[in-house]
């Protein structure tokens, strides 16, 4: 019976189904002529791009990237942050001031501001957000400490604050013993004076503090909220910031709306701002409350056309411009915004990132490591032979920048023109093949073929093709190993890759965050993935560490970078210029990505849009 | 046939804790550990992560666990990457590929099967070498070049152009939810992708069902209808098209699993949270949890598969004996 109902049916479903799709899609294609009606929320709306996948984690201890900062920025907030108007100048968030220094900038003295509360949230008494107090800070700072949280992050407090090494392995020590984490626990660095003012207290007056406590990693959480959510605190987050997370689907959108309680944060004035971004009439609501916009939407972009489209109908506020598409925003000769985009009322914003970019050698390779003539003349001779010129304008448009040394464009440091007293650029053929000879390896007899790590990227493919061409003018035979990304950081963590491709950008805008990258003891699987070791350049980095800024700090940024130049560590260095459109409809906006907490100053104007959503 | 289907099942046992087995294995070969630290991490740190993760245990440990886990429907680990349980995210995916993948199969079965038909019945003729050729030409293009220009004319250059805003150029909005089916939504955030899947594989299957309809015209029971005066329309639809269920059967079950996989470039271009996205993601990041959890559904749904062509075949084919 039921194989006949079959058989019958057989004959006939492929017609039924048919008509049924049919009679579904078609009245559903006149229904949905325009948009589905979605509910569309009241007020100001803000669309914004992420160009990749987005954050991975809305818990600050537990961010790394920059889509976590972006993200995570607008809902929580650090003691110190950057200015909008001068992103290279600190400034108080939750502080009433600038921390003051004490003993020499071995202990700092904070004060927090008044008023700044925690979102509201079923997590605080009668759902209602609380005031932020010291133990709020110093909460939040011994998070970074806590195994459970990944320990990402450790690296910015390790060594830091007086105590707290002791405080990260009794506790972590505790936990593995089958004990808790014992937040009570007291750190002899943190001072609580009441519950608006405390001072912390440093190993040494490391002058970087106010940079690490501006990362967005030491973002101020409620305890109370950690511990209501648990290991879903990084859904539910709860902050102080401008914004209240309405909905986060991981990988596709994050919409926020606005904190109705935020705290008392003013656009800045006119005099912040540059001569340039004035005649650009960014500082138009100098002194006027912020944030502007009730609602922001992010949407996250793994594919540049989607976002490139989505862009080009009005549907985001500004973009970055990705290599694809350079040439429909700008001519490429001039870098001027094309007639189209102008047309269209489009605005272009660039910004110099603090990038280093690089190919490094493990100086504990047997062939390429080493400090003697030889082998230091080998690595040159690699130097020498690699012309950035050609990969510039092969893959950046010719946008990026090229310079010696690790300081990239910006920093105390950075050579004048990025061309240091010591250089080894290439391409300079004739040089690299008597660097080779010296090395011993005469036309790159003998010299065996060197294993190249990169990751399996299309770029990195064309790239590492092009960097094997360049070298094979010398003579040199190198082998490009595509790998995902983390087996090249496993490679390179366990020192098995002779060389690598690999790129660094700077936490904070100082110098001293490139040049640790060579500190001995931060060897892999530490941030020295080159493995150099140089006593002199260890004990000059010691030296600056607990250095203000100043000409006598920057001459010995200029003496440790023509150290590594000459002892050739890696063959660079690039840094990229980011290109930015700007929508017509988006007010106050110039891009950086110094820092992201910059959200809260932007404003729409629905009348310039091309048709509301 | 119960017997059967139970005697199936428990001779697949084996090979699902194999395939189980060899995923873990393979994915074993690199350590997962450096995709998750920061910047600076000390060994102790690095050793610390992988207790956490807990690769520090042996192997059969952890493959007896992640299979105990799997035979208590226990999805409850937590992803490396983006800390949620893996439950949680296969859920929230499974739907979104669905809602491509299921419309997209049977429109293009439905029409490949149609345009089969239509073509064996002119086999030789114009109509035949058109389409033929039609179908050639679109199995020759690239997949990824189907999705930007669909993306491109599709959603945004009707908008632009004629002010059409028929389909989202990217962007998904539940379609089936606590309110019902959103007919609306699925028709601006998926039939585009949808169309585009159908485009792709509709040459490919066209040209198999074309095959299959040929074979079956030269049949006896085909001739004999004809001598019995039967109609056309008839001997195609209801003769033919009943004998052909096997190889039909046998196609559409193949690409069965498949369709909770979703297609990794149409839910990448869309911004579609499906399967394809969240496995190929996983697999970038080596989160373990996600890549083992969802192997362990797909061979599962694959095994499931096998077991119902088989009870069809039966059922469509009273030739076929479940023994």
């Amino acid at each position: 019976m039921l194989r006949q109902a079959i058989q019958r049916a057989a004959g006939v479903v492929c017609l039924a189904v048919a008509a049924l799709a049919a009679g579904v899609v078609a009245p559903s294609v006149a229904a949905a002529a325009a948009r589905p009606s979605e509910a569309q929320p009241a007020g100001k709306v803000l669309q914004l791009a992420i160009r990749t996948d987005g954050p991975k984690s809305l818990d600050p201890v537990q961010g790394s990237t920059t889509y976590d900062n972006l993200a995570c920025a607008q809902i929580f907030e650090t003691l110190v942050t950057f200015s909008y108007a001068d992103p290279g100048k600190l400034e108080p968030l939750l502080l009433t001031e600038m921390p003051r220094k004490e003993e020499g900038g071995k202990v700092w003295h904070f004060t927090l501001k008044p008023g700044v509360r925690f979102h509201d949230n079923p997590c605080f008494p009668g759902g209602k957000g609380r005031e932020v107090v010291t133990d709020d800070v110093f909460y939040s700072l011994k998070r970074v400490a806590d195994k459970r949280n990944g320990l990402k992050n450790w690296w910015l407090l390790d060594g830091v604050i007086e105590g707290l090494n002791e405080f990260y392995e009794q506790q972590n020590a505790a936990l593995d013993a089958g004990g808790t984490f014992d937040y009570d626990a007291p750190v002899s660095g943190f001072v609580k004076i009441n519950d608006r003012e405390f001072k912390i207290r440093l190993t040494e007056p490391v002058y970087r503090f106010m940079y690490t406590l501006s990362q967005f990693q030491m973002s101020i959480v409620p305890r109370e909220a950690v511990e209501h959510y648990g290991k879903d605190f990084a859904f539910n987050p709860v902050g102080t910031g401008p914004f209240i997370l309405d909905q986060w689907k991981p990988k596709q959108s994050l919409t926020l709306n606005r904190n109705p309680d935020y705290h008392d944060v003013r656009y800045p004035a006119r005099e912040e701002w540059s001569r340039e971004d004035q005649r650009r009439r960014l500082h138009r609501p100098a002194g006027e409350r912020v944030p502007f916009v009730d609602r922001v939407e992010f949407t996250m972009f793994v594919q540049d056309q989607p976002m490139w489209l989505e862009f080009d109908v009005g549907n985001l506020g500004y973009i970055e411009v990705p290599n694809d598409y350079f040439e429909q925003a700008f001519d490429k000769r001039t870098k001027q915004l094309s007639a189209a985009m102008q047309r269209k009322g489009v605005t272009a914003h660039s910004d110099q990132l603090l990038d280093f970019i690089f190919s490094g050698f493990n100086m504990e390779d047997e062939l390429l490591g080493g400090y003697t003539p030889e082998k230091r003349a080998l690595r040159q001779a690699i130097h020498l032979a690699i012309d950035l010129n050609e990969i510039n304008e092969a893959w950046y448009q010719g946008i990026n920048v090229i310079y010696d040394g690790p300081i990239p464009p910006g920093l105390d440091g950075h050579p004048e023109g990025g061309r240091a007293p010591v250089s080894f650029r290439g391409p300079n053929l004739e040089l690299a093949r008597q660097k080779l000879a010296e090395a011993g390896y005469p036309g790159g007899r003998g010299l065996p073929p060197i294993r190249y790590f990169t990751s399996n990227n299309l770029l990195n493919q064309q790239l590492a093709e092009m960097l094997k061409r360049q070298l094979a003018k010398i003579g040199v035979d190198l082998q490009p190993q595509l790998v995902d990304f983390s087996t090249l950081i496993e490679f390179v963590n366990n020192k098995k890759a002779p060389m690598f491709g690999f790129a660094w950008g700077s936490d904070y805008p100082d110098a001293e965050n490139n040049l640790a990258l060579f500190y001995g003891p931060n060897e892999s699987p530490g941030s020295n993935h080159y493995n150099y070791k140089n006593p002199e350049y260890d004990a000059l980095y010691e030296r600056i560490l607990v250095m203000e800024p100043g000409p006598e700090r920057t001459a010995l940024y200029e003496k440790m970078r023509d150290m590594i130049i000459r002892d050739t560590p890696y063959v660079g260095s690039m840094a990229r210029t980011r290109f930015y459109l700007i929508a017509p409809w988006l007010q106050n906006c110039r891009p950086t990505e110094r820092m992201w907490n910059w959200i809260k100053y932007l404003d729409v104007d629905d009348s310039k849009r091309p048709g509301k959503r | 046939m119960w017997a059967y289907v139970l005697r199936k099942l428990l001779y697949n046992i084996p090979v699902y804790l194999g395939i189980i087995l060899l995923v873990m294995v393979a994915l074993r070969v690199n350590d997962p550990v450096a995709a998750y630290l920061g910047k600076n991490p000390s060994p102790a740190q690095i050793a610390a992560l992988r207790t956490e993760m807990g690769l520090d245990r042996p192997f059969f440990v952890q493959y007896g666990d992640f299979v105990l886990r799997v035979v208590t429907l226990d999805f409850s680990e937590r992803s490396w990457e983006q800390k949620r349980p893996v439950g949680d995210m296969l859920r929230a995916s499974v739907i979104p590929s669905l809602a491509i993948t299921v419309p997209a199969l049977v429109l293009t079965t439905v029409s490949a099967v149609s345009i089969g038909l239509l073509v064996s019945y002119f086999r030789g003729r114009l109509t035949d070498r058109v389409l033929m050729f039609a179908a050639v030409i679109g199995m020759s293009i690239s997949f990824l070049v189907y999705i930007i220009l669909g993306q491109y004319f599709g959603a945004y250059w009707l908008r632009e152009n004629w002010g059409m805003d028929l389909f989202a150029i990217q962007g998904y909005e539940p379609v089936i939810d606590a309110g019902g089916f959103h007919s609306g939504r699925w028709v601006y955030y998926c039939l585009l992708p949808v169309l585009i899947s159908v485009i792709v594989a509709i040459g490919y299957d066209t040209r198999f069902y074309r095959a299959v309809m040929v074979e079956e015209t030269g049949r006896d029971y085909i001739v004999t209808a004809m001598a019995k005066g039967a109609s056309k329309p008839k001997i195609m639809f209801v003769h033919m098209l009943k004998n052909a269920m096997i190889p039909i059967i046998t196609h559409v079950m193949i690409t069965f699993p498949f369709l909770i996989t979703g297609s990794i470039l149409i839910e990448t271009f869309f911004n579609i949270p499906g399967m394809g996205r969240t496995l190929i993601t996983a697999i970038n990041a080596k989160d373990f949890p996600v890549i083992q959890a969802f192997t362990a559904v797909f061979a599962a749904v694959f095994i499931a598969s096998n077991i119902v062509t088989d009870v069809l075949y039966a059922l469509v084919d009273p030739r076929v004996r479940l023994s």
